[in-house]
């Protein structure tokens, strides 16, 4: 049979092939001015001896990569990194579906509940630095007085690394747990009421429902979550600068991070331009494969737990 | 719904177009590629200056406007000199964008210095013997250039709590204090051990590597040679006696109080006794004002171990990239002029490096009541005569001294290393640096 | 859980004792929630508050107090308002930069959330060539620090000499990958294929069918997403303050000048922190009533 298509078929055929590249295309154009002439950049002058206010210097290949790999520094830094986003990103990400969940039922007052936990995130970072130093400096902090007054010795924030950790994933999970509990909030409300009314008429209890209705349904929410908080986690950068007033990370590098460690490369003592690239374009490959990692992971765990469930 | 999503496109829209129409304020001049000297000197000119803490400057650009009606100064200000630091390098980095004149602080001039082809040459014979000589000297090249104009200074004196002196039997008066700790680092610390051991428990001073700053900052050359290569560190013979010497003075013989200077623990020690001294520059002496409220017998002493010494200090620039390189450098000359600094002076307490101002009676008499009425200006005009050396401080200074600062951190505040273990890990560090 | 069973269908199928026993268990479903849970909520949103309280207590002092009493007080003292009238009166140019930062951060939260929704509908919910290639990319433009990407912005920005200008803050974050990222898991979860394919057979045109259907269900995500963009926009300090400075800044720029001097003022700073954070408040109450799942719930039924 030979079909010919009317013009306006020919043209709702376009609509429909040529549409979703029409929409995602303001964030690729945007990407293109503003994203991708930063990267491209970034990667030339990781290849190149490059000093801030000097410029540019001669092409020195991969030489920026295998010096920085070869500092302790680096090391350190991967190491504090990776502490801080563990102590920070999983007590958030669980501590997040929690308080969701709580908020996700009949209460009264429910914009006050739910703007309530989202108030750290809109406090300065100004306040926050100066509050959270006043909890944990090492002589006439908070909490040290309080331990003292138990009878233990106190803890020395500024000076051992893993207290030092603690104390700045404290900080960080006071400020996103909120945050991460909207989200997961915005996602759970989006669950049609029929499923949790067929589970409780089949005689499921709330921590039933929760595992098999809640969470499954989540998954793609979860993935989200986890996903944003690698990347972020991994590139922590505001509080353990604000931990001490001289911003690079203690003396002994207890607590500088990958990315505090690419600010004091590139605008600090040494404004190794080129080495600070270097570390930039290390920290996105670590970024990748963790996040690679972690989204397959909680792929895995999401589905079996909705595997459990028989849908 | 749909009349709600209509509004928000309009709101949108509006937006966007109040946004388009907003960028009245703060256009920067057009940064043309030479910056070339404008034949009518009547001719209308914006200047931009940026600042950053409290340079004093407001009335003196409402005066300098008023007395040159061609001229509009648009003040930019930064509130620390990091922040100010960043958007600087920014700038240079990015080849655009920075102010007609730019104000710049002392130890941002090790890198600056090895640019100067970014800066104007402000050398002008008319000018020569305004400033002190060392600070004068700091940014001028070897060629002769001259890439900044002085404006303060901070030299040191030593403040001291007089009522934890009486405690301990020490003379309080401040000329007596003079006489006692008259004399070099060696001086100071004796006396430190002696009121340590008399204070029950009161240390002699805040932070190791704060008095730390105050001695090398006595030391010709530090840590690099005057031709920019540095000294290796273990080779730094010089530089580890004095590790050494305030190490033990500070640990060993308990006179530090074991603070870094500016955080909360320190804030917070000037309410709690925890230490009876400290190396005391002119603008600290507003610091230990507001940290110190309510506790009485602060004062200040006309003396300092090794005679004299600077911390900090500012310089105004006149950056290549500009447009108006010679209304810019009219400008400056005038701001750092003796008479415009005592101005700045009174307005915000920032101390002149101009020769002639350090003679002024405005100067002279200035006294503070917090310090128990102490002439603070006089104290510290003397003390800033008595600055003997300006350290060499070459292109990796900061990263060398900074090493050493870490190892005393790392003793004195954090404790988590003894003092030759501490150097050990100072070396270490050296030769990551990938340095000669 | 196999069949979605409301209350008349059963008493339909079973009978009225069946549905009424139905119904009895069903109060579990929309019943008020117990102490525990207000608890657990109360201790959050106690933990959540203190920084306000606390910052509004240094806001109600002065130096002096500050300095002689290191933890104040739980009672604020008195005198909020003459440090508001000082933060205002200061020479920061506040009003500019309080103008300035509510065009800022609307301008961007309406973008990003309409920008998003656009992309996220397409990646969640049409299918083509590419997709799924093209989302990885999306989320992996947020791997990349940021902390060097100030330089070639900036000398961007000159090219396009909007250096001081505030399209320099807008422009650039106008679509960000977190927004389509979150639209698109959104869309997945919460607007079914069903509604679409009605639209479709209705003949609607894809655009069509994107202002009436996705973006209604997308209501609750994007009300969250607007107001994290809106709280982010504004309280970004470290770009707009590069690439506006003090003569045209927004609020986080202006009120970083009242710590300009060697000795803080915390009383001060910490009331323009208030200042600053008032507007946020206000707007949540405004938009936390918009976070509540809208037509779609009971929509599709089995």
């Amino acid at each position: 049979m030979n079909q010919q298509l009317t013009r306006s078929q020919r043209l709702s055929r376009l609509d429909v092939k040529a549409s979703p590249y029409l929409y995602i295309s303001p964030f690729f154009i945007l990407f293109f001015i503003v994203g991708l002439f930063p990267l491209v950049y970034t990667a030339w002058v990781s290849v190149h001896d490059w000093h801030l206010i000097g410029g540019q210097g001669e092409m020195v290949g991969l030489t920026n990569y295998i010096d920085v790999l070869q500092h302790p520094n680096f090391f350190k830094a991967l190491r504090n990194t990776f502490s801080i986003f563990l102590l920070s990103s999983v007590p958030q990400v669980l501590a997040a579906i929690v308080i969701a969940y709580l908020l996700d039922t009949n209460l009264r007052a429910k914009t006050f509940w739910r703007m309530g936990v989202l108030l750290p995130y809109v406090v300065a970072p100004v306040a926050v630095s100066l509050i959270f130093a006043k909890i944990f400096a090492d002589q006439s902090g908070l909490v040290n007085a309080v331990l003292e007054i138990l009878g233990t010795s106190p803890i020395g924030w500024h000076a051992d690394p893993f207290a030092a950790h603690v104390a700045i994933a404290t900080m960080v999970n006071f400020r996103w747990t909120g945050y991460n509990a909207l989200i997961f909030l915005a996602a759970m409300q989006a669950i049609p009421r029929e499923i949790y009314e067929a589970a409780i008429i089949d005689g499921a209890n709330r921590w039933r429902t929760f595992f098999s209705v809640t969470v499954p349904m989540l998954r793609p929410t979860i993935i989200f979550v986890v996903i944003t908080s690698t990347i972020g986690g991994l590139q922590i950068f505001d509080e353990p600068r604000m931990f001490d007033t001289l911003g690079q990370g203690g003396a002994d590098r207890q607590w500088m991070t990958l990315t505090m460690y690419i600010y004091e490369l590139g605008w600090g003592a040494q404004k190794s331009f080129g080495r600070a690239a270097a570390v930039s374009w290390l920290l996105f490959l670590i970024i990748i494969a963790v996040g690679v990692i972690n989204f397959l992971i909680t792929r895995s765990i999401a589905s079996s737990s909705s595997g459990k469930a028989g849908r | 719904m749909r009349a709600a999503i209509r509004n928000l496109a309009a709101v949108a829209c509006v937006g966007a177009l109040l946004t388009a129409c907003s960028s009245g304020n703060g256009t920067t001049p057009d940064a043309s590629q030479s910056g070339a000297a404008s034949a009518d000197p009547n001719e209308k000119v914006t200047l931009t200056v940026a600042t950053f803490n409290e340079f004093g400057y407001e009335e003196l650009f409402e005066e300098y406007m008023a007395d040159n009606p061609n001229v509009t100064i648009e003040a930019r200000k930064a509130a620390t000199s990091n922040e100010a630091r960043d958007n600087m390098n920014t700038r240079l980095a990015a080849g655009s964008g920075l102010a007609d004149i730019e104000a710049i602080e002392i130890d941002w001039l090790t890198e600056l210095m090895q640019y100067p082809d970014k800066f104007v040459d402000l050398a002008d014979p008319e000018l020569d013997g305004r400033w002190l000589e060392w600070k004068s000297d700091a940014v001028t090249t070897e060629d002769g250039k001259v890439i900044g104009y002085g404006t303060d200074i901070g030299p040191e004196a030593i403040c001291y709590r007089a009522d934890l002196f009486e405690k301990a039997g020490f003379p309080t008066d401040r000329e007596e204090v003079a006489d006692l700790l008259e004399g070099d680092w060696d001086t100071y610390f004796n006396v430190g051990k002696d009121f340590v051991a008399k204070s029950g428990g009161v240390a002699w001073f805040d932070s190791a590597s704060a008095t730390f700053q105050g001695m090398v900052n006595q030391v010709e050359n530090p840590f690099e040679n005057s031709d920019g290569t540095p000294i290796p560190l273990s080779e730094n013979d010089e530089i580890k006696a004095i590790y050494d010497d305030i190490a033990t003075a500070a640990t060993d013989d308990n006179l530090s109080a074991g603070l870094a200077q500016w955080s909360e623990d320190w804030t917070n020690a000037f309410q709690t006794d925890k230490f009876a001294t400290m190396l005391c520059p002119g603008w600290m002496l507003g610091v230990i004002e507001g940290n110190a409220q309510g506790v009485e017998g602060w004062d200040i002493a006309n003396v300092f171990p090794g005679g004299g010494g600077n911390w900090g200090g500012s310089y105004l620039t006149v950056p290549e990239q500009g447009a108006n390189h010679e209304q810019a450098k009219k400008l400056a000359a005038w701001l750092t002029a003796p008479e415009q600094q005592i101005k700045a002076f009174q307005a915000k307490g920032t101390f002149p490096s101009q020769v002639e101002a350090l003679e002024d009676p405005a100067l002279l008499d200035q006294t503070n009541a917090f310090f128990n009425d102490a002439p603070t200006g006089q104290i510290l005009a003397e003390r800033a005569k008595a600055i003997e050396v300006a350290p060499f401080k070459g292109p990796n200074y900061f990263a060398l001294a900074q090493l050493v600062t870490d190892a005393l951190n790392r003793l004195d505040v954090e404790g988590t290393d003894d003092a030759a273990g501490s150097w050990d890990k100072a070396l270490e560090a050296y030769n990551a640096l990938g340095l000669s | 859980m196999s069949t979605q069973m409301s209350t008349p269908m059963i008493e339909q199928l079973a009978g009225k004792g069946a549905a009424r026993a139905a119904r009895r268990k069903l109060h579990g479903v929309d019943k008020r929630p117990g102490w525990l849970t207000y608890g657990a909520l109360a201790a959050v949103v106690l933990i959540s508050f203190y920084p306000i309280w606390f910052t509004i207590l240094l806001a109600s002092s002065n130096a002096g107090e500050i300095a002689r009493n290191p933890i104040p007080s739980l009672i604020p003292a008195g005198e909020f308002l003459t440090n508001v009238t000082r933060v205002i009166e200061s020479d920061i140019k506040f009003w500019t930069a309080l103008a300035n930062s509510i065009i800022v951060s609307t301008v961007t939260a309406i973008s990003v959330v309409f920008f998003s929704t656009l992309a996220g509908y397409s990646f969640a919910k049409l299918r083509f060539r590419g997709s799924n290639g093209l989302l990885v990319f999306v989320i992996a433009t947020m791997a990349v620090p940021t902390q060097l990407s100030i330089v070639p912005l900036f000398i961007l920005m000159s090219e396009l000499d909007w250096v001081g200008k505030l399209q320099a803050v807008i422009v650039p974050g106008m679509v960000t990958a977190f927004g389509v990222f979150w639209m698109t898991q959104y869309l997945r979860e919460a607007l079914p294929f069903e509604l679409i394919e009605a639209a479709r057979v209705d003949g609607a045109s894809m655009i069509r069918t994107f202002w009436s259907v996705a973006m209604p269900a997308a209501r609750p995500a994007a009300a969250m997403l607007a107001l994290f963009t809106f709280v982010g926009s504004w309280t970004n300090f470290f770009w707009p303050f590069i690439i506006l400075g003090s003569a045209n800044p927004t609020l986080p720029v202006a009120l970083q000048l009242l710590q300009a001097s060697y000795f803080k003022d915390y009383s001060l700073i910490m009331a323009g922190v208030v200042v600053a954070t008032l507007p946020l408040v206000i707007l949540f109450a405004v938009a936390g009533r918009q976070l509540v799942a809208g037509i779609m719930q009971g929509a599709v039924k089995g």
